[in-house]
């Protein structure tokens, strides 16, 4: 009976439409995913096959999430069909048995829900054939791979849901709970994220999501190119007990549900009350008094508001979004305000833009939710309660009940958002954080927000009203809001009077509030608005009301209700907002230039492909650039004028000078002697020919303007670093968004080349522009650094003018301060010449001076941003200690860090001044103190580029990084060591070597080792670059290290050309490495080194004398790999620490150490022996992460302690 | 005040291709006045209609001077309605659910609704659930409710499609006492397929049958006009298919396990047969068998 239960109900489905649909919408879903360059890069899978093990495994658990919607409908259609079409009466009075019954209706329902994912394996098989694909994307077919993914995920993740929901289904037997169970394990899982994001809880976030997602992530997280080609996950490890959990939770709630089942019939509360049937009507006697008709339409709006109000506070569905909603935006506001900077989580103090994105983050989604629900069912609530002819019968107008519901809507959304705002600033209360800024919550949640919500609801509801039924009007409602958000984009298409709703990004700054953004925002939105009236019109007009089975009665009807008055309104709606259009188009189109964002790479490309080639020119070089510059706050412009002096170097005279043009900006040149010979407007390019040309050692001195042009407004802003206060304006390139030409650039400029590497295929430019190999002695090929612009060490000075009130910085020394014709006068000089790279920015700062050793120390910041001031200038002047004592002296007269806004998040270096965004250490909260000081670490960071990049700086060749970058965070790693002591820097060693091992396994291209690392291979340069040198400074000696880098100081510094390459580091450090450990210098910067260490055992027995006698058993191998993450093992020969740390104090992370030593390891097994004063927590090989490790959490393990060794005597 | 409801022509064709109203002539005065027909016949169709919440394909009607598909919002203020099937809102009592109509109906004054409403559950023997949730109600007791809300506003044009089903015979009798009352002053409109309910309390009638006015007029006159053409025998069950196909048989029910078979014939027939006194069910059988 079991089975053939099971097999009606398969039986049922198979018949079903619907499931076939799910299935191929999921193989289309993959298919288009998988075969698509863009969605690949998004997950960065385009380094992999297309069809690798990995990606396959990632597909199927990441489709388990997705199909939790299409198996609820399965189960709660299996388990409740008998009461939805009452057949329970007849079903359950039949001899079926309960057993029977209930696991043949589940099997059959699990096993049907099982179906749409096969779709994952069809899509895959079926991607490759499609005519777009690059067929050397893909591998053999892995059955294998398939089997795995489907045994994995797809079987126990659809038995979980189909389980849990089919249990809440029989418990509960209504749909909404059912409804209400699905958003609960999705949302349940994002919380199990949420909460458990730091390192230290992986497994446990690993071993809480039901499907088994990030226990994929975290078995795989260090798995190279290579294995994640060609390895298969396996069933063990987090991943087994992962699935083993939730397969047990599956089944106990089946069991909950099996023991809850009944045959019996509900008790419902609502049973009728028999009483008073037989009393019946009464006589018409009590005859009310005939109430007055009053026309009243506010009356019956309130009313009716109230009503519907009501209606949907009670509604099950909207309680449990509402109590889901707020327990997440009340944890994530609980967590501190915790925020993603890279990888690291560190706090931020709660200001208040950050809490409203944080309420945002949470809640909207929400809230979209709630809108598209409840639209639909406060259109059909009338016509699915029946209420629909009795109230349709009653004068009241179409556009009262529409308005009454859309206000009910938005209030009740608008409430949800108040309560988040008290809750947000109450979160601001308990932090300690005592600037409420209520108006910019209110703005920004309860204007700015708010009016989203109310365009998306009237969207929604319009879409409802003209929709078949409810379900219809979800699907085209979402369908219509993706197609939206992807399709203009798709089809070229960047303005925001086309994608519903669109309006500018705006980004709010404690500089400048949201002021640079108003306008264009203010007539965008009232833009929509008047688009919002008018489909509001059309929804009242078309409003449903009794029985319309045919359009043309509904257009009948629609004309009928379009009198006069409708008429007039919707015809000056329509004129407003054909006004309204028509300004914006003259302002973004017509004042301002606007591109389709395919447009836009294709300029970038043609750029590339028209002006790469004439790189090799050679141009005159720049000797000096004099800046004037007006800054003009108020109407967001700026005026820059300058003298720069080009000469010849060449032997040869030059006939020709070349500059790249900032598009934003006009621009003008006069060249004595030259003329202009092309202007190419629309790649910004032009080449002057000089008519008497520019002989050997000459120099001439140009004049360039380089003018903003802020106009009207802009469809979303182009130059967002030009704003009412904290203008900042710096010509840094290829690290940095939004990186502006304060003056024309010399030749061509590879920081304006396509990136993305499926951009540059879709406009047929090779993949990657690889630079040039390192030479160990190289001349006329390092003629350049990587700073473009055919400059060498250039003398800059700036006189800056300003409002009144503001300040202008600019690197160098303030020569001149003054007041003049209202405006406010600064004029710098660099101390030293420097390279070609100029930053200024301008704003009411406050400024922090101090004196150290001559050197002026000075931090301007915003006077709502003071917490971290005093720690930057701890940070500069420990860093200036040590880095004078050991690198060399420092150039410069001042020291000075700037906050610029946070329309860009970075930290960079010019001469002596160092700009640092408000979002990116002034607003972080380092009040706990285990956590890394990532403001004294940065600043660090930063004050080493003063040595090294302004001082040394490479060559424009692969490993030019080393010399910058990597020589940075090893300065700053020295900073931190002298701060917080030597044991405690396995923090940030395990922080930047997690960086590493995770990058490298999504690498797109080649991994390079060090010593020709990409200038876009952050994750070498950085993080790996920093564990090695560390690793260098710890087997040779600092003195050594340091040694090596004074020498590169005396010889690069300030000199050139030619620059050096990475080999003048590599080969400082090798003369300073003894004979016996050369191999460091292989294996750390030529080759990519890896070892996988791990503790088998730790064992503790106390001694007589209360010591103890600790005994390691430790695992050692060591590995190269190549470019694509193929290892080969090699012999271990190397020096690798053992140590144990004793138990941490509360509330700390770290504990003391209670052991450390260097032992030469051989062999793969070894055991140490040694003894500790007290008992260790762990003990364990490698622990203070000095080497690149494959897997660096098993290295240490909790210490066993054993028993007294009396049991020794026995065993004898 | 005496209005009068005029129907011409009114046609209208689903899109299943049944044929709902088929060129409906009627002239309502003020007064009860019955629709009588089988289930299907198009009653439904031409109260929802009259009652503005639906399209015609053609024709027209009007309420005094006011042009029923037109001007519905007219129409709406002075009209009640009581569907053949109706739901509530969840959650809600019976009086915030009156209180509710009565505003949409334009009763803007708290005070005046609450009485008003008050008076009505009273008037409908319902005032003491009238805090019990609605969707709690016994069939019956939700039939009252519908009562109660039509009449709310005073309408001059009720419209009560087969308000009688699901009472029991003391509260339909009732309720018929309630709307005879009111009838007196406006036009009811009663749809039912009960050929007693518009004996006993319709002036006027209309019997429809296949969306076709088959006879309107005063029910006495249908009546009048089958004196002497009905007769009646009782007959063994196995004769019933006999008689069937050789009389033109307007009913047949149970009596005393035996059928009784009324028989139109204009003719006297044999003895057997005894003349039998017309009723409207007669008439209306007839009619629909369109015999005459």
């Amino acid at each position: 009976m079991l089975w053939q239960v099971a097999w009606f109900e398969i039986r049922f489905w198979l018949r079903s439409g619907m499931l076939w649909i799910f299935l191929v919408v999921i193989a289309l879903l993959i298919c288009g995913a998988i075969s698509s360059d863009e969605v690949m890069a998004e997950l960065s899978f385009s380094n992999i096959y297309r069809n690798a093990p990995f990606a396959i495994a990632n597909y199927y658990a990441g489709m388990s999430v997705f199909t939790l919607l299409m198996t609820a409908i399965f189960v709660n259609s299996a388990a409740l069909r008998d009461f939805t079409y009452n057949t329970h009466p007849i079903l359950y009075s039949t001899p079926l048995r309960r057993r029977d019954l209930l696991l043949g209706r589940f099997f059959g329902a699990t096993a049907i829900s099982f179906i749409p994912m096969l779709g994952v394996s069809l899509g895959i098989l079926v991607a490759r054939y499609m005519p777009w694909v690059d067929q050397e994307r893909w591998e053999a077919v892995s059955w294998t791979a398939h089997v795995r993914g489907i045994l994995l995920f797809a079987l126990p993740d659809t038995f979980f849901t189909a389980a849990v929901l089919f249990a809440v289904a029989v418990v509960w037997r209504r749909d909404v709970a059912s409804f209400i169970a699905a958003i609960l394990l999705f949302t349940g899982r994002a919380m199990t994220g949420l909460l458990f994001q730091d390192a230290q809880s992986g497994g446990i976030r690993a071993l809480l999501d039901p499907f088994g997602f990030r226990a994929l992530a975290a078995v795989t997280r260090y798995w190279t190119v290579a294995e994640k080609n060609t390895l298969f996950v396996g069933f063990s490890g987090l991943l087994l007990w992962n699935r083993l959990l939730w397969i047990g939770v599956g089944c106990a709630a089946f069991a909950v549900a099996y023991s809850r089942f009944s045959f019996a019939e509900r008790e419902t509360k609502n049973t009728a009350p028999e009483l008073d049937e037989q009393v019946g009507m009464v006589s018409p006697g009590a005859r009310a008094t005939p109430a007055r008709l009053t026309d009243s339409p506010w009356a019956k709006f309130v009313g009716s508001c109230k009503l519907h109000f009501r209606g949907m506070a009670k509604s099950t569905a909207f309680v449990v979004i509402v109590l889901i909603a707020g327990f997440i935006c009340i944890v994530a506001l609980a967590a501190d305000g915790a925020q993603f900077e890279g990888n690291e989580t560190y706090q931020i103090f709660p200001v208040t833009y950050a809490v409203i994105e944080l309420i945002r983050g949470t809640l909207d989604f929400f809230l979209i939710i709630i809108i598209i629900y409840f639209s639909g069912a406060l259109v059909w609530k009338d016509r699915e309660e029946r209420m629909d002819e009795i109230a349709d019968a009653t004068p009241t107008p179409e556009w009262m009940s529409y308005a009454a519901r859309l206000a009910t809507l938005i209030g009740m959304v608008i409430s949800i958002q108040a309560v988040a705002l008290v809750a947000g600033i109450v979160d601001q209360a308990i932090h300690g954080y005592h600037r409420f800024q209520l108006g910019l919550y209110i703005h920004e949640l309860l204007v700015r927000d708010a009016s989203t919500f109310l365009f998306l609801a009237i969207l929604a509801f319009f879409i409802q009203v003209l929709a078949p039924n409810k379900y219809v009007g979800y699907f085209v409602f979402i369908a219509f809001y993706f197609a939206d958000i992807y399709l203009w984009r798709a089809l070229n298409v960047s303005t925001n009077l086309v994608q519903f709703a669109g309006r500018p990004n705006v980004v709010y700054s404690d500089f400048f509030g949201d002021a640079p953004y108003r306008w264009a925002w203010n007539w965008f939105t009232l833009y929509w608005l008047l688009f919002c009236v008018l489909l509001a019109m059309a929804t009242v007009m078309f409003w449903p009301r009794g029985k319309q089975d045919r359009w043309r009665s509904r257009i009948h009807n629609a004309a009928l209700r379009f009198g006069p008055r409708w008429k007039t309104a919707a015809a000056i709606s329509l004129l407003a907002f054909v006004g309204c259009g028509g300004w914006i188009w003259y302002n973004t189109e017509a004042l301002n230039s606007l591109l389709g964002p395919s447009d836009a790479e294709r300029i970038q490309a043609d750029y590339e492909k028209s002006y790469k080639p004439l790189d090799k020119l050679p141009q005159p070089r720049v000797g000096s650039v004099k800046y004037t510059i007006d800054v003009f706050p108020t109407t967001r412009n700026v005026n820059i004028g300058g003298e720069e002096v080009i000469l010849n170097p060449y032997p040869h005279a030059l006939g020709e000078i070349h500059f790249s043009l900032d598009p934003r900006y006009d621009t003008s040149i006069d060249i004595p002697g030259a003329a202009l010979a092309k202007d190419d407007t629309r790649l910004s390019y032009r080449i002057y020919r000089f008519t008497s040309p520019l002989q050997p050692g000459e120099a001439r001195t140009l004049r360039f303007t380089v003018k903003s042009k802020n106009r009207g407004f802009e469809n979303n802003l182009s130059n967002p670093q030009i704003v009412q206060n904290g203008t900042f304006l710096s010509n840094l390139g290829p690290l940095v968004t939004g990186a502006n030409y304060l003056a024309p650039i010399v030749g061509y400029n590879y920081w304006r080349e396509l990136t993305d590497s499926a951009a540059r295929k879709k406009f047929g430019l090779h993949e990657v522009d690889l630079m040039p190999s390192p030479e160990r002695h190289c001349t006329d090929d390092c003629r350049d650094s990587y700073i473009p612009g055919h400059s060498d060490w250039v003398d800059i000075s700036a006189v800056i003018s300003t409002a009144p009130d503001q300040i202008a910085v600019a690197p160098g020394s303030l020569v001149g301060e003054w007041q003049q014709d209202g405006r406010h006068y600064f004029e710098y000089k660099l101390d030293h010449p420097s390279m070609n790279l100029f930053c200024f920015a301008s704003a009411r700062y406050e400024v922090a001076r101090e004196r150290w050793n001559g050197i002026e120390l000075e931090v301007y910041y915003l006077k709502e941003h003071p917490w971290n001031v005093p720690r930057m200038i701890n940070s500069m002047k420990k860093s200036l200690d040590y880095y004078i004592k050991n690198f060399g002296p420092y150039e410069h007269k001042e020291a000075r860090i700037v906050e610029f806004p946070r329309v860009a998040g970075f930290a960079a270096a010019f001469p002596g001044t160092m700009p640092y965004s408000e979002s990116l250490g002034f607003i972080a909260n380092l009040n706990h103190p285990d956590d890394i000081d990532t403001v004294f670490y940065v600043v660090a960071h930063e004050m080493g580029h003063q040595w090294w990049d302004e001082q040394v700086i490479g060559a424009n060749m692969e490993g030019a990084t080393l010399l910058s970058e990597t020589l940075a965070q090893y300065s700053a790693l020295m900073v931190m060591e002298k701060e917080y002591g030597r044991d405690m820097m396995r923090k940030f060693l395990r922080y930047e070597m997690d960086l590493y091992l995770a990058a490298r396994g999504q690498e797109r291209m080649k991994e390079r080792p060090l010593l020709k690392v990409e200038y876009k291979q952050f994750y070498i340069f950085y993080n790996k670059g920093a564990v090695a040198l560390y690793y260098m400074k710890e087997m040779i000696g600092e003195d050594a290290v340091n040694r090596a880098l004074r020498k590169l100081i005396h010889q690069y510094a300030y000199a050139g050309p030619p620059y050096p390459t990475s080999y003048a580091l590599v080969d400082a450090l090798r003369e300073e490495t003894p004979a016996n450990l050369e191999y460091l210098i292989k294996d750390l910067f030529e080759d990519i080194t890896l070892f996988s260490n791990r503790t088998v055992e730790a064992m503790a027995v106390e001694r007589a004398d209360e010591k103890y006698d600790i005994t390691l058993t430790v695992e050692t191998r060591k590995f190269k790999a190549d470019a694509k993450g193929n290892e080969t093992e090699v012999p271990v020969d190397d020096w690798i620490d053992i140590g144990a740390f004793a138990k941490p104090a509360s509330g700390k992370k770290y504990g003391d150490t209670l052991y450390r030593e260097r032992m030469h390891i051989t062999k793969r097994n070894s055991t140490f022996t040694f003894v500790t004063s007290q008992l260790p927590e762990k003990a364990g090989i490698d622990p203070f992460a000095l080497l690149i490790d494959r897997i660096p959490d098993d290295n240490m393990k909790e210490v066993a302690l054993q028993s007294a060794p009396a049991q020794h005597g026995q065993v004898h | 005040m005496s209005m009068e409801l005029r129907i011409e022509n009114l046609s209208k064709t689903y899109k299943n291709g049944v044929k709902a109203l088929d060129n409906v002539s009627l002239t309502i005065p003020a007064g009860m006045y019955g629709l009588l027909g089988p289930n299907g016949a198009g009653k439904s169709t031409l109260m929802r209609t009259l009652a503005t919440l639906q399209e015609p394909d053609s024709g027209s009607a009007t309420l005094g001077d006011i042009d029923v598909l037109k001007q519905k919002d007219e129409v709406r203020r002075r009209l009640g309605y009581l569907p053949q099937e109706f739901g509530v809102y969840p959650r809600i009592s019976a009086q915030d659910m009156l209180s509710h109509i009565a505003l949409l109906k334009g009763i803007a004054k708290a005070t005046e609704r609450r009485d008003l409403v008050a008076c009505m559950l009273k008037r409908c023997n319902l005032y003491d659930d009238r805090k019990k949730a609605l969707s709690g109600f016994s069939g019956g007791m939700r039939q009252r409710f519908g009562i109660a809300q039509a009449l709310i506003g005073n309408p001059q044009l009720l419209i009560v499609d087969e308000p009688t089903a699901g009472l029991d015979p003391g509260e339909r009798n009732r309720f018929y006492n309630l709307l005879a009352e009111i009838g007196e002053q406006v036009i009811v409109i009663l749809s039912t397929h009960i050929v007693e309910d518009v004996t006993d309390l319709c002036t006027n009638t209309a019997i429809i049958h296949r969306g076709r006015v088959l006879y309107q007029g005063r029910p006495q006159d249908a009546i009048a006009q089958l004196n002497g053409r009905i007769w009646q025998i009782s007959v063994a069950k196995n004769e019933l298919s006999d008689y069937e196909r050789r009389y033109q048989v307007v009913s047949s029910r149970l009596v005393g396990g035996r059928p009784l078979l009324h028989i139109y014939s204009a003719t006297p027939l044999s003895e057997s047969f005894t003349p039998s006194a017309p009723d409207l069910e007669d008439v209306f059988f007839t009619k629909i068998r369109s015999w005459n």
